[in-house]
């Protein structure tokens, strides 16, 4: 796969986005943009909104508030839809006795293309052997890459990928960064929400992080995790109960990794060094944490999250 | 709408159910037209006899009209509960975000495949029908005379009752309940509730839908359902049975459309 340098893809804008589903708030006033040419990950725990929020990206389901485009203009309002953004959205939404290609031939027909796109397509994905197969027998990998190629039926400048890497094995995983990576390079926008965060780091060039439906940070990968280096501590100890009743006292965040393990968050050497000096607290490691995205990703969405990291950055 | 049909033909083709639906019209039509046969003899003291009053000939043309008053709405409900019975509804709106387009091709498709289901009894009528009953000395062209009394109707029945079908499963959208309900009010619940509202209110309650699209059929329905003549009532005329039938295709439709069809697919 070569690259293009055609910048072909559109903006993604999301402004005041918000969801109550009764009292659950699951998309709280969710503000981020979304550059083509670049593979942006949605990330957040289970739960934060992100399905929610592509769902109203798509038109599935009616924000309360705010909107979210494509190009400037609300998805339903899209001229052909399929030419211009293709969504991974559930890897079950298939009739399980429909063969492969007659499901593709059906996508295919309802965004008014031709029916041989759905040969290429499974082509693009690595399914022509299985084509024939009723979509019931395949493993959650193969429908995994079914659902990228409905979502590639009409060469769309946009993709939308909820958890795409749900069910594949690494050889799959691998692939899937690789097609992502491929498709941002030819200047398309890639939005792809994920909990896995170590995959993530090696695929995003951006990231939206949320948390509780409201965003905690965005910006390039870079940014993020260079904002975030050197303000947590991870300390091993063995008065680890004590060491938290210190930094209650002191007002200083904290996460209990395990039995004898606590991250400080918001605080470099020069704060916890005397503090704990100060209580004479015995010590087995203390060493600084942060600089990476999972570091990041857990501090912001423990709830004990430092604001918007763009801003710092 | 042309695209979000011809998908729709795709997605109805690909469904095993709608291929067992559509087999089972055959069978079912096959066991009433041997029933014509067996009361055509009622007064001759045969087991089977040619149809011979203008009734007989019509019940022996629309012999369909009993497998359709149960296959025509499992069509519909079929058409529209797979969607969510494998999640499909996602992708469906996905590619067609405009729901009233969507809902607009399920109406035409639903349509065309109750279409095939009347057109589907007629081939098992002339195919096992009139040459019975010309063999037990009947004649044809008196049958086949009937055809502009019965056919119209018969296609027009099946659609609405494909409609009504379609309506009833937006409603429901889980379908194995939606099917159910469907036999189970066609087979019983609508011949319970005529004879109770006989019985009880000496009330003539010929507008459920199978009494409404017998009559739309031209009078020609029988069976367990609400229209046959063993029922006892006195159906409507033809127009006024298609104007029940309109309001039993659509008005479950809207609803449908307006209370579920709409909501959020999360």
């Amino acid at each position: 796969m070569t690259a293009g340098a055609a910048t072909r893809g559109l903006p993604i804008e999301i402004v005041g986005l918000t969801k109550y589903f009764g009292a659950v708030h699951a998309v709280d006033h969710l503000t981020f943009t979304v550059e083509p040419g670049r593979v942006t990950g949605f990330l957040g725990p289970n739960g934060s909104g992100k399905t929610t929020t592509l769902r109203m990206l798509l038109g599935l389901v009616h924000p309360t508030a705010g909107t979210a485009t494509i190009g400037g203009r609300p998805y339903a309002d899209l001229e052909n839809p399929s030419s211009t953004v293709g969504a991974v959205l559930e890897a079950t939404s298939f009739h399980p006795a429909r063969r492969a290609r007659t499901h593709l031939r059906m996508v295919a027909r309802a965004g008014g293309h031709d029916e041989r796109r759905a040969d290429e397509v499974l082509d693009l994905v690595g399914l022509t052997a299985d084509a024939r197969r009723a979509v019931g027998g395949f493993s959650m990998g193969m429908r995994q890459r079914l659902e990228l190629a409905t979502a590639m039926i009409g060469d769309p400048d946009v993709l939308v990928l909820d958890e795409p890497s749900n069910g594949l094995d690494p050889q799959g995983i691998a692939w899937l960064r690789d097609f992502m990576r491929y498709l941002a390079g030819e200047g398309r926008t890639v939005l792809v929400s994920s909990h896995l965060l170590a995959e993530m780091a090696q695929t995003i060039d951006d990231a939206v992080i949320v948390s509780y439906g409201q965003l905690k940070a965005q910006g390039t990968l870079a940014e993020i995790t260079a904002g975030m280096t050197g303000i947590a501590m991870r300390a091993r100890t063995p008065e680890a109960d004590r060491l938290v009743s210190v930094l209650d006292g002191a007002g200083i965040a904290h996460r209990r990794l395990g039995p004898d393990e606590v991250v400080m968050d918001g605080v470099g050497p020069e704060r916890v060094g005397p503090l704990l000096a100060q209580h004479q607290i015995v010590l087995y490691e203390l060493v600084p944490e942060g600089g990476d995205l999972e570091s990041v990703f857990l501090s912001l969405t423990s709830g004990l999250g430092f604001g918007n990291v763009a801003a710092h950055a | 709408m042309i695209n979000a049909m011809r998908a729709e033909l795709i997605k109805m083709r690909s469904m095993p159910g709608v291929w067992v639906t559509l087999g089972l019209v055959l069978p079912l039509t096959v066991l009433v037209i041997l029933g014509v046969f067996v009361e055509s003899a009622s007064l001759t003291g045969h087991t089977f006899w040619y149809v011979h009053t203008v009734r007989e000939r019509r019940e022996l043309l629309g012999a369909g009209y009993f497998g359709l008053e149960i296959l025509a709405p499992i069509m519909g409900v079929l058409c529209i509960t797979g969607e969510y019975r494998h999640q499909t509804i996602t992708t469906t709106l996905v590619l067609t975000p405009l729901r009233t387009r969507v809902l607009g091709a399920k109406v035409i498709v639903t349509a065309l495949w109750s279409v095939l289901l009347a057109l589907l009894s007629l081939v098992a009528v002339v195919v096992v029908g009139l040459p019975w009953n010309a063999g037990l000395g009947g004649v044809t062209s008196q049958v086949t005379d009937q055809v502009g009394a019965v056919v119209p109707g018969l296609l027009a029945s099946a659609i609405l009752l494909g409609l009504f079908g379609l309506g009833f499963g937006t409603l429901v959208k889980n379908q194995v309940a939606a099917i159910l309900l469907t036999i189970g009010g066609t087979l019983i619940l609508e011949s319970l509730l005529i004879a109770l509202a006989r019985a009880v209110f000496h009330y003539n309650l010929n507008w459920l839908p199978n009494g409404a699209g017998a009559a739309l059929a031209g009078d020609i329905a029988r069976g367990f359902g609400g229209g046959g003549r063993g029922t006892g009532i006195h159906l409507l005329t033809w127009w006024q049975g298609g104007l029940v039938m309109l309001a039993w295709g659509l008005v479950p439709l809207a609803l449908g459309y307006f209370t579920t069809f709409r909501r959020d697919v999360t």
